[in-house]
């Protein structure tokens, strides 16, 4: 009965996001052409209450985990990006964008650093600092920054996923990390893309344990304080 | 129309009225949430800086109720490309600047969606529960053009679903499986994003988004949802 034109429907995707942003004040306005919103970071605002189910100590864990991978990731296209010049990239046949798209990966990575940085301390633990890495040829050829970005988001997804469970006990944390897990998702998409391999491999995205994401990332860190979930022993990601 | 079909118009119904009337129900009831593990009468605020949690203005009262919400979603989802894929022709997709034919894509998308609802719909009877069915759907689009369009709307929005509906899950391992569809539908909206010239990804978080903003967006594409007043029992 109520048949709606695309217009209309998408006109209600965007209403009803920029209704739930304008809501919670955190959207300024900053809507670009492709109607991608950027988020403004608010104050600090609220503490959070670890749940019945599982310690502070415990959440600390998971969150250092993912922060401990986080600080890898921004580290790499801080680092990376930095020592190419944008005719790297386009000598390999790509537009100017995919520069941006990239520098655009590394501004969400920080993002994810200083979130979760400032979650951790908030909550009284101590946040992961970022280490040493050695990403090898990666900084000096342009293929081999873009096929280790691509394994690094992946991993990083399947991360996400094998670790949601560890923050089941917490709505509020566990939301979170799910609102990162997808951006991950986004990036590993897209960085399949510029491999030519397929976005979407699956139907059904792998998770990964603890010990299976420290093992990949492993061989990039030079030093550095590598934190797993402290309940991982006890609860195994399925597939 | 048969007999069938109209009872899956009426399970799809009676879910979505089901929602909706629960959320009425809820919605600023302190008291309502006293017998419930869900934090129903906090209120919304932002938890920290750039992080969004979609409070609960609707919930489920069991894992079942979660996993029919998300089996509505991919109903939806798998029909769409399903009809779209029958009506367009592979030459109207036309060649794709990201590697592979766009029809390609979206058939591999179609694949996931379908499977999504299989597992779904498995995961539904093994726990007892009675799965929501297929409905009549109708996404309002004319051309090529406007189907990507609405693709994009709906894989965004499923993320967004799915990113609200995670805390309301109970088992782990339910979590995970549904951690694992989130992520591909992250990856499908990252890819229609770059068909229609967006930023595949436009925030560093993503938007939950609650069921009643969920159903809000979906609602109308379903067409045996909308087209009778008569309240379900």
């Amino acid at each position: 009965m109520q048949r709606q034109t695309h217009e209309e429907i998408l006109g209600r995707v965007f209403q009803a996001r920029d209704q739930q942003a304008s809501r919670r004040g955190l959207l300024r306005g900053a809507v670009s052409a492709g109607g991608a919103a950027t988020l403004a970071l608010a104050p600090m605002v609220s503490a959070v209450n670890a749940q019945d189910g599982a310690s502070d100590e415990d959440i600390l864990s998971v969150l250092n985990y993912a922060l401990t991978l986080e600080n890898l990731e921004n580290a790499f296209y801080r680092d990376g990006l930095a020592s190419f010049t944008v005719e790297a990239f386009t000598a390999l046949g790509f537009q100017t964008s995919v520069v941006d798209y990239l520098a655009q990966i590394g501004s969400d990575e920080l993002a994810h650093v200083t979130t979760l940085t400032q979650v951790i301390s908030d909550l009284g633990g101590t946040p992961v600092a970022e280490g040493q890495y050695d990403f090898g040829d990666a900084f000096t050829d342009a293929p081999t920054f873009l096929a280790t970005a691509m394994a690094l988001e992946n991993t990083g997804v399947a991360a996400y996923t094998g670790a949601a469970q560890y923050l089941i006990d917490n709505d509020d944390l566990l939301t979170a990390a799910l609102t990162i897990h997808g951006v991950e998702a986004r990036h590993a998409a897209y960085l399949n893309i510029l491999n030519e391999e397929d976005p979407f491999p699956e139907a059904f995205d792998a998770p990964m344990t603890p010990d299976e994401v420290v093992e990949i990332a492993t061989p990039f860190i030079v030093s550095a304080d590598v934190v797993t979930p402290a309940g991982a022993a006890v609860a195994t990601p399925v597939a | 129309m048969s007999l069938l079909h109209e009872r899956m118009m009426e399970e799809v119904r009676v879910e979505l009225r089901r929602l909706a009337s629960r959320r009425r129900f809820l919605t600023g009831s302190a008291t309502l949430a006293a017998g419930s593990a869900l934090a129903l009468a906090v209120n919304g605020v932002p938890l920290l800086p750039g992080l969004q949690v979609a409070r609960a203005q609707t919930t489920f009262a069991d894992d079942i109720e979660v996993l029919n919400y998300a089996l509505t979603l991919e109903h939806l989802e798998a029909t769409f490309y399903r009809q779209g894929l029958e009506q367009f022709t592979d030459a109207d997709f036309g060649e794709s600047p990201f590697g592979r034919p766009i029809s390609e894509r979206l058939t591999a998308i179609r694949d996931h969606e379908v499977a999504h609802v299989e597992a779904l719909t498995a995961t539904i009877n093994d726990l007892g529960g009675d799965p929501v069915a297929e409905a009549d759907y109708d996404f309002g689009y004319t051309d090529v053009a406007t189907f990507l369009q609405t693709a994009q709307a709906l894989e965004n929005t499923g993320v967004s679903a799915y990113d609200g509906a995670g805390q309301f899950i109970s088992d782990p391992a339910l979590l995970t499986t549904a951690g694992s569809i989130v992520a591909v539908e992250a990856r499908h909206a990252a890819y229609l994003n770059l068909l229609n010239g967006a930023l595949p990804f436009p925030a560093p978080f993503e938007t939950p988004l609650t069921p009643d903003e969920v159903l809000a967006i979906a609602g109308p594409f379903i067409v045996s949802a909308t087209a009778e007043s008569t309240p379900a029992a």
